[in-house]
């Protein structure tokens, strides 16, 4: 494999950084290189934040995703996605919570975009909203196939306290077994 | 043994625990965007070591505090961004004259004042050469991958001894927040390499801390062991005691230029990449580049060589002084030298003096945006 390019935005506070971590930490496991940067502006919370993960073979350098390369994209606030869509290449994926985000006719022409309700699936199916990024992560690694499934899902229990294991494993079954769905509708 | 380790971290995470390795017990700070990982990671570190972390009311007093462990003995830093610099600057002054070893990293975002705190820049380079009054000599390293997030801060806590000085560290936004791998000595091999500060071992009566070769720093031994001086910040004879004696405050700043500038071989570090095959011919590019600016140069290097454009990287990790030979050598070889930095022109001034050219290119970027490897590629086809 060589390199992948991944951007998930939200907005402050919804935990999109640990995501990008565990991306990356999970890659270098497997003998790669991976790279989480975060752009965020001061204001902290509700402010649009973008995270680039690169995953490649060979060393990074420029840590940033340059725009018009990236291969996915997750959004779950429409502030973010408006700033940050143009990165993508066309034909690229965006996923986004239909419910926070509102693509165009011509993005929908310009990208393969798919709606999973990310946030509801997290609060009302998982029980914990902080699990989002967990269920963002199942997405993203289902629809890119970046990193060996277990390396990753062993990387994120390394990185989530033990009380809420069996939480963040349902979040990525979730995420994982909707992400197939969507998938499969779009075929 | 292996004397590397692989972690995967952040710099600014990576700055703390090479201050932790490298001896630190004391750290005093303010949290300040984007530098707060480091003091929040110290806090962590330090009491689990036998040091402790202090987060004071101030940048102002944070700097104090940490110059004032200094003064007792220890090895102390403080961490902050451009705005916390300008409080400290009179305190570093202090830290200059009374000849003070502290480690300083200074995480940069946009200026000049409170400027754009989550933003990446590189607009702090000029303050570092001097956020101070008077004649004294900067010692600015600055960490260009995670790595050297690690490398350069330990290096800093070792040229702080030696020179008896204020050393500064700087990280930028991207450097400091950025996450992923990096390989690092073992915390062994950095103990290994600690040379503590000189102390004075004859009679308490024999010790003048401030009469010392002149191109030497003073000897400052530690507090409570019955060597007794004093600490001002007006010029001062031998044993640290004001003074207007027309030789002794002259000596005393020559001192201060002499003990660096005269030293400038043990400060010296850059990276030459790409730079082996570099013969003089015409359609050779330079690009002087820091940071993590440096990051997108090498990317732009691996494009523009596929596209046949012979590109290379001098990238100088000593910024303060400024390595005058090694960039003369290459500014003298090489016709086209392009300049890129988060600011305008603050380093490209320098290259301009040392190399007496004033045909230097720059790339510049002040809106708090990183400069992508794609700008740098076509600045280079534009201009040259």
């Amino acid at each position: 494999m060589s390199k992948t390019l991944m951007r998930f935005t939200g907005v402050g506070g919804q935990g999109v950084l640990l995501a990008g971590e565990i991306f990356a930490a999970a890659k270098i496991a497997t003998g790669g290189e991976g790279l989480k940067t975060a752009t965020y502006t001061s204001q902290v919370r509700g402010g649009p934040t973008v995270v680039d993960i690169q995953l490649d073979d060979q060393e990074i350098y420029y840590p940033y995703a340059n725009d018009g390369e990236i291969g996915f994209m997750l959004s779950v606030a429409n502030v973010s996605y408006n700033s940050f869509k143009d990165g993508v290449q066309p034909g690229g994926i965006i996923v986004v919570d239909p419910n926070l985000v509102h693509p165009t006719d011509e993005d929908r022409k310009m990208w393969k975009i798919f709606e999973i309700p990310i946030i509801t699936i997290a609060k009302e199916e998982v029980g914990n909203v902080i699990t989002q990024s967990v269920v963002a992560l199942a997405i993203a690694n289902t629809m890119m196939n970046a990193v060996d499934k277990k390396t990753l899902v062993d990387t994120m229990l390394s990185k989530v306290p033990a009380k809420v294991h069996a939480a963040n494993l349902k979040a990525y079954d979730l995420g994982e077994k909707y992400a197939k769905e969507a998938m499969a509708k779009a075929v | 043994m292996a004397d590397t380790r692989e972690v995967i971290s952040s710099g600014n995470h990576l700055a703390a625990l090479a201050g932790a390795d490298a001896g630190c017990r004391f750290m005093a700070g303010y949290p300040i965007t984007p530098s707060s990982e480091v003091i929040e990671q110290m806090s962590d570190l330090l009491p689990k070591r036998g040091g402790s972390c202090i987060q004071m009311e101030d940048e102002i007093a944070a700097v104090a505090a940490a110059i004032g462990a200094g003064m007792a003995g220890h090895r102390t830093m403080t961490a902050t961004s451009g705005p916390g610099i300008s409080l400290k600057a009179e305190n570093l002054g202090l830290a200059q004259m009374c000849e003070v070893p502290l480690v300083v990293v200074n995480v940069m975002r946009g200026g000049p004042s409170t400027g754009l705190p989550t933003r990446v820049s590189q607009g702090d380079v000029r303050q570092a050469k001097n956020p101070s009054h008077g004649d004294y000599r900067s010692i600015t390293l600055c960490a260009g991958n995670l790595a050297e997030c690690y490398t350069e801060t330990v290096r800093a806590f070792n040229l702080a001894d030696r020179f008896m000085q204020p050393v500064f560290v700087l990280l930028d936004e991207t450097i400091g927040h950025m996450h992923g791998k990096a390989i690092i000595p073992t915390p062994e091999a950095v103990t290994a390499g600690v040379v503590p500060r000189k102390q004075f071992t004859g009679a308490p009566e024999d010790y003048h801390p401030y009469e010392c070769e002149s191109d030497q720093p003073a000897v400052l031994n530690k507090m409570f062991e019955g060597y007794r001086y004093h600490f001002t910040g007006l010029h001062h004879d031998k044993n640290g005691f004001p003074t207007e004696e027309i030789e002794t405050c002259r000596k005393l700043i020559q001192r201060l230029e002499d003990k660096v500038m005269l030293h400038t071989d043990e400060l010296e570090l850059n990276e030459e990449f790409m730079l082996d095959d570099m013969t003089g011919e015409e359609g050779e590019v330079l690009i002087i580049a820091y940071g993590s600016v440096s990051l997108s140069a090498k990317e732009a290097i691996r494009h523009l060589r596929a596209a046949g454009i012979k590109a290379g990287l001098f990238r100088p990790l000593t910024l303060w002084p400024s390595p005058e030979k090694s960039i003369k050598k290459y500014t003298d070889l090489i016709k086209n030298v392009l300049c890129v930095e988060l600011n305008i022109r603050q380093y490209t001034e320098e290259v301009e003096r040392v190399s007496s050219r004033l045909d230097i290119e720059g790339l510049f970027k002040v809106n708090g945006r990183p400069i992508s490897p794609y700008e740098i590629v076509s600045k280079v086809k534009e201009v040259f």
